[in-house]
């Protein structure tokens, strides 16, 4: 069981897709990356007359309808990379004979397992200068507007302000995935909505964000910063999005007292932020961004516990991660302000 | 009455195999597996010893809230019921009922009811 791919060997695919990414050249055995119910990731050496390219396949199961969105990551790769961020240089998106989606990219030189980076004691230089690393590729990001990719992006209604549209869109994900009552989240909405009616509307005109923008989601090495990958959620709204992600509860691996992803405080990451990008961050949006993506994670956690009991995936680790969605709300009642002991609203 | 061990003792039986064999497990994914398996059995071990306190104090909350009602004397009759009444009681506070005055009362319920699921599931957060 160990290491099998939910979704088949989808490794037939790389040569092909490599030869059309590069043109005629002998490809070697591509190895597995990582393997998921999404699309499986292989690494695989080329090489014609100049030297070796050393190359990622990521390939998505046929019947996902997947090419969109994955032709849709390779121009915002495309788009980052013209900018100078640190991502992995893309190389082509395609659709193979049997319908399987496939994206080419540079392969990245590091690791991706975020505990290992946030307790190493090797990885002590590079925990040190990857705060300042992420606020510059994150300011780099958002300097990106919708126009400068050349695929559609999701954005908010026109005019709507994008903290309403990401609560509308959670709201609406919170009725799909509910197994019972919800107390808590109902009045964290509740609460929510009276901030943000309390709150100016934003102005500032919409970028592009990350949208998956955590610890989880890069690649590093010893000096730091390698590259920022995962970026299926892509899409157009307002920086506090991508700020607030990245502190998220589970995203800091039990590091609670370094909010921001495990590694320093909320307001040091939030400083670095606005030191790398010149723009100043609104800090009561945040403090409801970060109220709203818990939420989203709270709901995550209700969607994996109901991908097994609806039987679509039988797994009693899906199943035990229903138990999370208290401790989420344990997080989010806490980050509204409530403290249980004298009950401050 | 059932002979020993008690729910909770056999329950403890398997979480110590499950530990044991995540220790001794052969890779990543088998240790990790073992180890959700025995972290699901302590949650129904601790469930075992203390749902009963907390479901009959979320109920004494919704009383104190919502207006006091008979407990029914069947247990799965009383979680069904909880049930519809944590429904009924969400919809209130969407709708604003509890904003204000009584805010302060509703959070204390709201903490304490989650407070309690987390000493279940996952103790080491419910500080």
């Amino acid at each position: 069981m160990a290491g099998e791919s939910p979704i088949g060997d989808t490794s037939t695919v790389v040569p092909a897709a490599v030869r059309e990414a590069l043109g005629d050249i002998e490809v070697g055995q591509p190895w597995k990356l990582a393997g998921g119910a999404m699309h499986d990731s292989w690494a695989v050496d080329a090489k014609a007359n100049g030297p070796t390219r050393e190359l990622v396949v990521r390939v998505s199961p046929a019947g996902r309808a997947d090419h969109a969105k994955t032709v849709r990551e390779f121009e915002v790769l495309k788009t980052m990379w013209a900018r100078g961020v640190r991502v992995p240089e893309p190389l082509s998106a395609g659709e193979a004979p049997a319908g399987e989606s496939y994206l080419v990219m540079a392969r990245i030189a590091g690791d991706a397992n975020p505990r290992r980076l946030l307790t190493e004691p090797g990885l002590a230089a590079a925990r040190g200068a990857i705060i300042d690393q992420l606020a510059e590729a994150l300011a780099a990001i958002h300097k990106a507007v919708p126009a400068d990719v050349h695929a559609e992006l999701r954005l908010p209604e026109p005019g709507e302000d994008p903290l309403a549209a990401m609560r509308r869109q959670v709201e609406d994900d919170y009725h799909l995935y509910l197994l019972n009552p919800h107390p808590a989240i109902e009045w964290a909405f509740r609460w929510m909505d009276r901030k943000l009616a309390t709150m100016a509307p934003q102005e500032r005109p919409i970028h592009v964000v990350h949208g998956d923008f955590r610890v989880g989601n890069l690649m590093y090495d010893e000096a730091g910063l390698a590259a920022v990958i995962d970026w299926e959620g892509v899409h157009a709204g307002e920086l506090e999005e991508d700020i607030s992600w990245f502190c998220t509860r589970v995203w800091r691996f039990g590091k609670n007292d370094l909010e921001a992803g495990g590694l320093v405080p909320r307001e040091a990451w939030v400083r670095a932020y606005e030191r790398a990008s010149g723009v100043s961050v609104d800090r009561e949006r945040l403090a409801v961004w970060e109220v709203l993506q818990n939420i989203r994670w709270a709901e995550i956690t209700m969607m994996q516990a109901k991908s097994h009991l609806d039987a679509q995936v039988r797994n009693h680790e899906l199943a035990a991660i229903g138990r999370r969605t208290g401790d989420t709300e344990l997080e989010i009642l806490r980050l509204a302000g409530v403290t249980g002991a004298n009950h401050a609203g | 009455m059932q002979d020993r061990p008690t729910s909770a003792e056999l329950l403890e039986a398997l979480e110590e195999f499950m530990r044991d064999r995540s220790s001794a497990a052969r890779d990543r994914w088998e240790r990790f597996q073992f180890l959700v398996a025995a972290n699901s059995l302590g949650i129904l071990r601790r469930e075992g010893e203390m749902e009963d306190d907390f479901v009959h104090a979320e109920w004494a909350g919704l009383d104190a809230l919502m207006g006091v009602e008979g407990i029914p004397a069947r247990k799965a009759e009383m979680l069904a019921r909880l049930s519809e009444r944590n429904a009924e009681f969400g919809r209130r506070i969407r709708a604003g009922e509890f904003d204000g005055a009584r805010e302060p009362q509703l959070l204390d319920h709201l903490y304490e009811t989650v407070l309690n699921k987390v000493r279940i599931a996952n103790p080491a957060e419910a500080r």
